[in-house]
Formats: structure tokens, C-alpha cells, sequence
């Protein structure tokens, strides 16, 4: 399953990606508003799920590799936010859906 | 306050007293000599001050020194209504010169002993040919000093030959910092990648000195993060300048935190920064002490090639 597919399975709007980075494949999923949690992850390139609308959320994401942010609850991330997420290249979106029907979606999406 | 404080002791460094002997009151006086005649007029004296942007103008006929006039001067010429007045009615005629082939030890003492903040110089000839000033004086000391130190690094020894592939560079991480926190981890993982090293292990690091930056930031009242990477391994040195660890032990157990509300609701302060770092690095050491300091070393092995 490719990143994008992932966006359109939780109804997320892109703030910040590229054709070549949303046709990443991307088979593991990391939630949690705490960065520390997200650190002790073994998962390998996650698509990190959060409702963390700060830079740490974007570094997490860059230092433990994940190939992009999904911002839940319908959160805006302020634009400083969206331009680290450029600087990094770490794809940036966000859903309305909460974190644990996101999570469901993309359960769902990821099981066929 | 005497803008020269002291004359050099015996105990001060040998190149610095050496310069103070080589160098003479020619090298380093100002050779734009502004001056006027006695029956110029305190107004004149005003106005070159102004114009040249000098606190005091020597009193030249004829090649000849007759006094000195300053800013003390001319402030008394005005309390007493005399602006107009020649500068021959308030120069202070006991001049202190200094010879144009003096060494500059026995300018700096004058200069201690006398509470002026000019010598006019005065050739062999004794003709004035130009002026020294604290500030002329300390602007060629200091450059005399530049270019002395220069020519000691250059009679150093060559440094030993650094591996071509050695990498160290020093982060300053401030106290509270959220706004940087995590970009010298950043650096470090886009250094990591640029030197060919296996993504698993610049993953590793790279949580590693998040976990490191993020302890300096929220914890500690700020230190460095030093990151050196050379073909053998990767090392990592977070130093901090207190406040120090009560308990060790206790800050190495998982879910231990002594983080506020604050730094959780930013998502970090959930007592796994020292565990995960310790986790994720084939070596660690803690050191602390209360009121000191805590530094934390991590070493990553490389594979061999």
C-alpha cells in the first residue's frame, strides 16, 4: 500500500508532499501524541499518527524514519510546521477522523 | 580612571613584554598632528575638536611646543566667558612628551604615572612630529599581538594527520529550547546518511541524540551535544552544566520522569529518554553529580568493512 492510499483511506487533505513521496509503500503504522513513545518503535519506515501538532512531531517522524505524518481530530498544524516538514521531506497531512477511527481506517486499509 | 591601568609586570607573557621593548613611540604615535598657534582662539579649539574629533590639541609655533590644550580647558574657558580668548591663556605649558625612539614599556608607565590621556612626541630635534594616544597606542598593541601570536601558531608543529573520514562537530543545546530541540539530531542523522552509513544503525543513533538533545533541553540548564563518527564507530557526548542526577538508578528506570506538565503536553517527560538511548547504543555511560553536571557517552560500532 502506497502513501497515498493511505491518505485517501482516512479522507486526509496533503499539506506538504510530492508525487515520488506519496507513491512510497508503507506497510507499518505508529500512533501516539507522545514523541517518546514513538522513539521506542521498532517499526520500520511508519506512517506516524498523531494528534502532536508541533516541530517534534516533524523530527520524530525524521529521526525514527517514517515516510510521512497524519495529523487526527481535525487539527491544523501551524505553518512552521508544515515547512519543517519540507526542509525534512517527511509528507504532511491531516484528517478530521480521531485518532482511533484513523487507526481503524488504516487498519482496514492496510489488511487487504 | 586611567585608560592604561597598569605598566607590564615581569610576570607578564614573554611575547607581550618583548613587544613592549621592540616597539617604539614612532611605531605606534599618530603622525596627523593637529595643532594651533597661542594666539588662536578657544573657539578655534572648539571647532577643530569637533572637526577632528580629538579631546586635545597641542600649541606649535615655529616647530616649537608651547603647551597643550584639552577639553578640560576648554570647559573652564567657558565657565569663565572666555571663548574668545587665546588658547596661550589657559594651555597647560608643563607638557609631558615622550621621545619618538622611547620603547613603548616606558610609554605604557608614563601613561600609569601621569593622569593624561596624550603625549605629544618630540623628535631628537625636539620638534613636535606627532601624538600618542591610550587609543592609537592599545589598537597597535593589539595588532602587534595578532600578528605575534600568528607567527608563534605558525612555529607550532603540525597537527597529526586526522583520518580524512573523521567527523566531530559540537551542538550548544539551550535550557527550554523547544524551538531548536531536535535539530542537532537532524544534522546528525542527514551526516550520517551523507557518509554511507547503514540506515539501521543511523537510525539508532540518530533516536539516540534525540533522546540526548531532548534530556539537555528539558533537564538540564543547557550544555553540548558532541557527535564525532569515524570508521570504526559513531560516539555521542551529551554534557550538561547541571543540575546533576539525584538517583541514577532511578533515572534509568523506564516510566521514571521528573518532567512537568509542560514539557508532556509537548510530547516528551515520559521517563524513557535515558532507557531508549541506552537501548538503541551498543555502549553507555551516565556520570552525575549534583550540583556539577550530568554527562552521558554513547558508542555505536560500525561494521568492519
Amino acid at each position: 500500500m502506497t502513501l497515498s492510499e493511505l491518505w485517501h483511506a482516512t479522507d486526509a487533505t496533503t499539506l506538504w508532499t510530492t508525487p515520488e513521496a506519496d507513491a512510497v509503500p508503507c506497510a507499518n503504522v505508529v500512533a501516539s501524541d507522545l514523541m517518546s513513545d514513538v522513539l521506542m518503535t521498532d517499526e520500520d519506515c511508519p506512517l506516524l499518527v498523531t494528534s502532536l501538532v508541533s516541530d517534534q512531531s516533524i523530527r520524530t517522524a525524521h529521526v525514527v524514519g517514517a515516510v510521512g505524518v497524519l495529523i487526527v481530530n481535525g487539527k491544523l498544524p501551524p505553518p512552521e510546521m508544515a515547512k519543517l516538514a519540507e526542509t525534512l521531506h517527511i509528507p504532511l497531512a491531516r484528517t478530521a477522523l480521531s485518532k482511533f477511527r484513523a487507526c481503524v481506517a488504516l487498519g482496514k486499509a492496510l489488511a487487504r | 580612571m586611567n585608560p592604561i591601568p597598569l605598566p607590564p609586570s615581569d610576570k607578564s607573557p614573554l611575547v607581550f613584554l618583548e613587544l613592549l621593548y621592540k616597539l617604539r613611540v614612532r611605531d605606534v604615535m599618530s603622525e596627523h598632528l593637529f595643532s594651533l598657534p597661542r594666539s588662536a582662539t578657544m573657539r578655534e579649539l572648539q571647532l577643530l575638536m569637533a572637526e577632528k574629533r580629538i579631546t586635545g590639541v597641542p600649541v606649535v609655533e615655529n616647530r616649537r611646543l608651547y603647551g597643550i590644550v584639552t577639553i578640560e580647558n576648554l570647559i573652564r574657558a567657558y565657565d569663565q566667558g572666555a571663548i574668545e580668548a587665546p588658547v596661550s591663556d589657559f594651555m597647560t605649558t608643563a607638557v609631558v612628551t615622550v621621545e619618538e625612539d622611547m620603547p613603548l614599556s616606558i610609554v605604557m608607565s608614563y601613561f600609569a604615572k601621569y593622569d593624561y590621556g596624550r603625549f605629544p612626541v618630540l623628535s631628537v630635534d625636539n620638534e613636535p612630529i606627532g601624538i600618542i594616544t591610550a587609543r592609537s597606542l592599545s589598537t597597535r598593541l593589539l595588532l602587534e599581538l595578532f600578528k605575534a601570536v600568528a607567527d608563534l601558531e605558525a612555529k607550532l608543529p603540525p597537527p597529526p594527520p586526522v583520518s580524512s573520514t573523521c567527523y566531530f562537530k559540537t551542538f550548544r543545546v539551550q535550557k527550554s529550547d523547544f524551538e531548536h530541540a531536535g535539530s542537532a539530531a537532524t544534522e546528525i542523522k542527514n551526516t550520517l546518511a551523507a557518509r554511507g552509513i547503514p540506515p539501521p544503525i543511523i537510525r539508532r543513533v540518530a533516536i539516540a541524540a534525540y533522546e540526548l538533545e531532548i534530556n539537555l533541553v528539558v533537564h538540564s540548564d543547557g550544555g553540548t551535544l558532541t557527535f564525532r563518527a569515524d570508521e570504526d564507530d559513531i560516539q555521542l557526548i551529551a554534557k550538561d552544566t547541571g543540575p546533576g542526577i539525584a538517583d541514577i538508578s532511578k533515572a534509568m528506570q523506564e516510566g521514571f520522569t521528573t518532567a512537568n506538565d509542560w514539557v508532556k503536553a509537548l510530547g516528551f517527560g515520559a521517563g524513557m529518554g535515558l532507557p531508549n538511548a541506552k537501548r538503541v547504543s551498543d555502549h553507555f555511560h551516565i556520570a552525575s553529580q549534583l550540583g556539577v553536571g550530568t554527562t552521558v557517552t554513547i558508542r555505536d560500532e560500525l561494521p568492519k568493512k
